[in-house]
């Protein structure tokens, strides 16, 4: 990946399995967050910003200039690093994903909107209320209102920006739980750099470091015996 | 956090509701179709959003196209360097210099209006004013910028008019006192300051201070009650001339004076006033040393864009200026009577011959294409300026 | 400096921007209160039974039993006056040029005799209808303004005679005190409230009735502004923001809205009728094709020459609000599987639109506010109020030109400042209005953004 001239990641090759966790770590500034948005392409806004090398999705390269590329962000959702409801009620929060991919009856709409809100856990706190504005929600969920969003759209990986950086403890852990309950169904990628949580929510850790990816392994294997020099300088706290 | 019992892991696609992904590669022909639609849709909107910049060219060759025939007929010299305006005379004689005279006299008025009463209110919006009572003064600003030019030019010609024939010299008089006297109580006690310092140095010589005070208040007054007397005796034949515009021009200009004026102070960084003040400087030190030098351009901006403003209004010179084709004596006499460029433009097009294309008719549109000139090239001044003082705050 | 001198001169430095602030209110108090005050006077003012006679004949509005009695009352007081007049000529004779002087002054006051015919126009078919009029109408039965000459050195001076001395000894010598005393019973003042004033059509070039017809014009013509200017505008800013390449072309277009804005009214106007009329004859296409007008003003040619007038504001506000939409309503959107259009339809537009509304309420308060524009696309001075379909193809007066002609052109100009103040006074309201809605959108705007 590059920004006007300058490379921000290179020479990443990851494998991500289905169905797992997979956390990416590094201290910031070292091409997390750009790897992750490299996925879905929503680096395509950046002005200046272009890709070389293959990023698979299914067997299937999403740089190829055929790609569709808003099939390719439906079948791969993201959660950003604050929680950006839009200024509409919740339920055409969570409703705005399918209207645009094509559903138009009430009562489907109610299902898929019931159904998302129930999976990110926010169902009983905001089914009384859904005509409310999203904005009124408390940060927590906000951003659970964000995954609900996300999954309304069915995608098959859901990728997350730092999902919890932006909340407080509880709302951290409300979030944590969340996608240990997504686990299995969902492939998920998840950034973040707390060490903490990608120990207690992934499968896989990898670790980044200024644009490089430096090491990837089991979660637990990789927190206890890295074999990077510069891993194990990070993980127990010399730099980042 | 309890989970939730009634959370059922459905695998994607598990509701059916939704129709299922489609495949991530388009066919050859739907990406082709895709790629032209997108440029032609970029395309369309490029055309709709530059017709504002076809709006400009029509002006400019629209107005070029019928000031042309003008020029062709009767030349340069006698347009720009001719004195005498008798556009319905046999022959007829187009010298517009008066009129020239007359937009540049207003303007230069309306600018000393505009700009001592505005660049003070734009530094206290911006520096001196708590949030409170800015909230309040803006809306006044803003409400001056409102009011139709057409408002204006009633109260100058309905109002402003007859009281200055029947009360010129007084009411100018009372201007005077209520301008000059904050301005020349505060000189006095500066000057009186500086030349103690200077002659008796930092000694407390407390007599030599006092009767230096003294000496300076007399002359003080003295200026005051001299001008004062002078403004009272005047007479103003007649109320429609370019004092009254340029007083009522000057408050039309001056809200885009104050705003642009304070656009350009809020850009100077905060730092640079957290520095100044570190140093121990008085805020009116900080005001006058740093942050008024660095926003110096911006103001600049905003003076050229108030000359715009009052070089192009029409209504009230037409109304107020008395339509008078000659040039004032001396030229800088506000008292007379003034004809302007817009005011001839707006005033004689009536009179002149649209279908025959006369003379009459194609000067007006010389005199179009002198206005747009000046608005360009004031224009293209002030974004220079506005575009340095950005690049300079970066 | 000594420190106190430091201190006094910050102080008074405050002062000065305070000084400039409280003068700037000033002048702003200075010029709104004659206009709202007088202008209120246009609606709410001391009426005279002429004014409620042509309500009655022109409008037909009015209490039919108060005015019949309020008519009586009238005719019985008047009556001695023509009894004193036709006393005179049947001693004097008519053929008498001071008696015809205060014919027509009385004229003036109370209306046409009631022994002469209907006269054709209608400003001499009623007398004084405002009590102010009446009173100065009365001044003008009762002196004869002369000059007095007998100072050489000076201009002449105008002095009031009483019209008194040119009759005295004739029966018409107790006309004049009965009529400074029964003035009252003559013309049975009373306060009003005449709404009809914003809602009436004009009679006689505004001699009597109303303003709907500027209003109308108005209207018309700031809609149709907008109608033209909205849509190329919001797309302009659209194409600005999510668009435009980093391209020098970009920069040139740049500078050319710039230069729009910066364009003086008066070329604007001079530009509409070279081009919409005059070139494109904008109107023609949907005028009869029998009709003989080939270029004549219409509201179409003004609105579209206001539209140009407006587009840069709306172009700047809609740029400006659509450039605050935050990024991560773009990239939520996206990243659900929006397509740009439908990201820029369904997010940033609804989330600009209180930014993007107060360009456009803005911009139609100057758009109302503009004369110099109209004058030679649109405005004329006489006209009735039109059909919509009319604007296609007709003239409008409007409120900004007609402040304009009647208080310079009017042939009376004097004696309907009435008039003038309240055609000015709408036209502030109107304009302040607009203003008023758009700081308050603004706030609103403002405060959700923080919140």
């Amino acid at each position: 990946m590059f920004y006007g001239d300058s490379a921000a990641v290179r020479d990443v090759t990851l494998g991500v399995p289905r169905g797992k966790v997979t956390a990416i770590i590094g201290p910031s500034g070292c091409g997390k967050s750009t790897l992750l948005r490299a996925i879905n392409r929503m680096n395509d806004l950046i002005r200046g910003c272009r890709a070389t090398g293959r990023l698979l999705l299914e067997g299937e390269d999403v740089y190829r200039p055929q790609i569709d590329v808003t099939a390719l962000r439906r079948r791969v959702g993201m959660v950003f690093q604050k929680p950006n409801p839009f200024p509409k009620s919740i339920f055409d929060n969570v409703a705005y994903g399918p209207r645009i991919h094509g559903v138009r009856s009430r009562s489907d709409l109610q299902g898929i909107v019931e159904q998302s809100l129930r999976r990110a856990a926010l169902w009983d706190e905001v089914k009384d209320r859904m005509r409310q504005n999203a904005l009124g929600l408390s940060g927590g969920q906000q951003q659970r209102l964000c995954i609900a969003r996300a999954l309304a759209v069915e995608p098959e990986l859901l990728l997350m920006d730092e999902p919890t950086s932006a909340l407080d403890p509880m709302a951290t852990d409300h979030i944590e739980n969340l996608i240990a309950e997504l686990r299995g169904t969902y492939t998920i990628i998840i950034v973040t750099h707390n060490m903490q949580q990608a120990a207690r929510v992934s499968d896989l850790t990898a670790f980044m470091y200024v644009g490089e990816l430096i090491e990837v392994g089991d979660t637990s294997g990789l927190f206890t015996k890295p074999v990077n020099q510069r891993t194990q300088d990070y993980i127990t706290g010399r730099f980042g | 956090m309890t989970t939730n019992p009634s959370i059922a892991p459905i695998g994607p696609g598990g509701a059916g509701r939704l129709a299922a992904p489609r495949s991530l590669l388009l066919s050859k022909r739907a990406s082709r179709l895709r790629r032209v639609l997108a440029l032609l849709g970029h395309g369309v909107l490029f055309l709709i959003a530059s017709s504002s910049a076809l709006a400009v060219i029509f002006i400019f060759f629209f107005i070029a196209r019928d000031a042309i025939p003008f020029f062709r007929l009767e030349g340069f010299k006698e347009f720009f360097t001719g004195t005498a305006w008798y556009p319905t005379h046999e022959p007829p004689v187009f010298g517009a210099l008066p009129i020239f005279v007359g937009s540049g006299l207003v303007t230069l008025g309306a600018i000393l209006v505009a700009v001592p009463l505005g660049v003070p209110a734009a530094v206290c919006l911006s520096d001196v004013l708590p949030f409170s009572v800015r909230q309040y003064v803006k809306p006044v600003i803003e409400m001056l910028a409102a009011i139709p030019s057409v408002a204006f030019g009633f109260f100058a010609l309905v109002i402003f008019t007859p009281l200055l024939q029947e009360h010129g010299g007084r009411v100018l008089a009372g201007v005077w006192w209520v301008v000059a006297t904050p301005l020349v109580a505060l000189l006095v006690f500066v000057l009186s300051d500086v030349v103690a310092n200077w002659v008796v140095g930092e000694a407390r010589h407390r007599a030599v201070r006092v009767l230096l005070a003294v000496l300076m208040a007399a002359a003080g007054a003295w200026l005051l009650f001299d001008v004062g007397g002078r403004f009272a005796a005047l007479t103003i034949s007649s109320g429609t001339n370019a004092l009254n515009v340029s007083i009522i021009l000057g408050l039309m200009a001056l809200p885009t004076v104050v705003s642009v004026s304070e656009d350009a102070l809020q850009a100077v960084g905060r730092e640079l006033r957290e520095g100044a003040y570190a140093l121990g400087s008085t805020r009116a030190e900080v005001l006058v040393r740093v942050i008024i030098p660095a926003a110096g351009s911006g103001i600049c901006a905003a003076v050229i864009l108030g000359v715009m403003r009052a070089v192009g209004e029409t209504m009230v010179v037409w109304m107020a200026s008395g339509n008078a084709a000659q040039i004032p004596q001396p030229w800088y006499n506000l008292l007379a009577p003034v004809r302007t460029l817009t005011a001839t433009i707006a005033g004689d097009m009536g009179e002149a011959d649209q279908s025959a294309g006369s003379a009459h008719y194609h000067v007006l549109f010389a005199m179009a294409l002198a206005l747009l000139a000046i608005s360009f090239v004031c224009n293209l001044i002030s974004e220079q300026v506005i575009r340095r003082s950005a690049l300079k705050n970066e | 400096m000594r420190l106190g001198t430091r201190k006094v001169v910050d102080r008074s430095f405050t002062g000065l921007g305070i000084f400039s602030i409280a003068l700037v209110s000033l002048a702003l108090v200075i010029l709104l209160t004659p206009i709202v005050v007088r202008g209120i006077g246009a609606v709410v003012f001391r009426a005279t039974i002429e004014h409620d006679r042509v309500l009655m004949e022109h409008f037909e509005r009015g209490n039919a039993s108060t005015f019949a009695a309020r008519n009586a009352t009238a005719i019985a007081a008047r009556a001695p006056v023509y009894e004193m007049l036709t006393a005179y000529e049947a001693q004097y004779g008519v053929d008498d040029f001071e008696l015809e002087e205060l014919r027509e002054a009385l004229q003036r006051l109370l209306g046409p005799a009631p022994d002469q015919s209907k006269p054709t126009l209608a400003r001499d078919q009623f007398g004084a209808t405002r009590w102010a009029q009446a009173q100065e109408a009365a001044h003008n039965v009762l002196y004869v303004q002369e000059w007095d000459y007998s100072d050489p050195t000076q201009f002449g001076v105008p002095v009031d005679v009483p019209r008194a001395k040119r009759f005295a000894g004739t029966p018409l010598e107790s006309l004049f005190p009965y009529v400074s005393e029964h003035l009252d019973e003559m013309l049975q003042p009373h306060w009003t409230l005449y709404w009809g004033f914003l809602l009436d059509d004009s009679l006689d070039a505004h001699m009597f009735g109303g303003i709907w017809a500027e209003i109308l014009g108005t209207l018309y013509l700031t809609i149709g502004a907008v109608l033209f200017a909205v849509p190329m505008g919001i797309i302009s800013a659209i194409y600005l923001v999510e668009y435009a390449p980093d391209h020098w072309l970009i920069g040139v277009l740049r500078s050319c809205i710039s230069t729009l804005a910066g364009v003086p009214s008066i070329v604007f106007g001079l530009f509409g009728l070279a081009f919409f009329i005059n070139t494109a004859q904008v109107s023609k296409y949907f005028m009869a094709a029998d009709s003989t007008g080939v270029s004549s003003k219409s509201i179409l040619a003004g609105s579209l020459t206001l539209a140009i007038l407006i587009l840069p504001v709306i172009i700047r506000a809609a740029e400006e609000a659509i450039r605050a939409v935050p990024r991560t309503y773009k990239e939520a959107a996206l990243s659900v599987g929006a397509g740009k259009w439908r990201t820029i339809l369904t997010v940033m537009l609804p989330a600009a639109l209180p930014g993007i509304l107060t360009g456009i309420v803005i911009s139609m308060g100057r758009a109302a506010g503009e004369t110099a524009p109209i004058i030679f696309t649109a405005a004329v001075s006489v006209g009735r109020p039109l059909e919509v379909w009319q604007t296609l193809t007709q003239p409008t007066p409007a409120l900004p030109w007609s402040v304009y002609n009647l208080c310079t052109e009017h042939t009376a100009a004097d004696e309907i400042r009435h008039v003038q103040y309240g055609m000015v006074l709408t036209l502030v309201v109107l304009v302040l209005l607009l203003n008023t809605a758009a700081i308050i959108l603004r706030a609103r705007v403002s405060r959700r953004l923080a919140g």
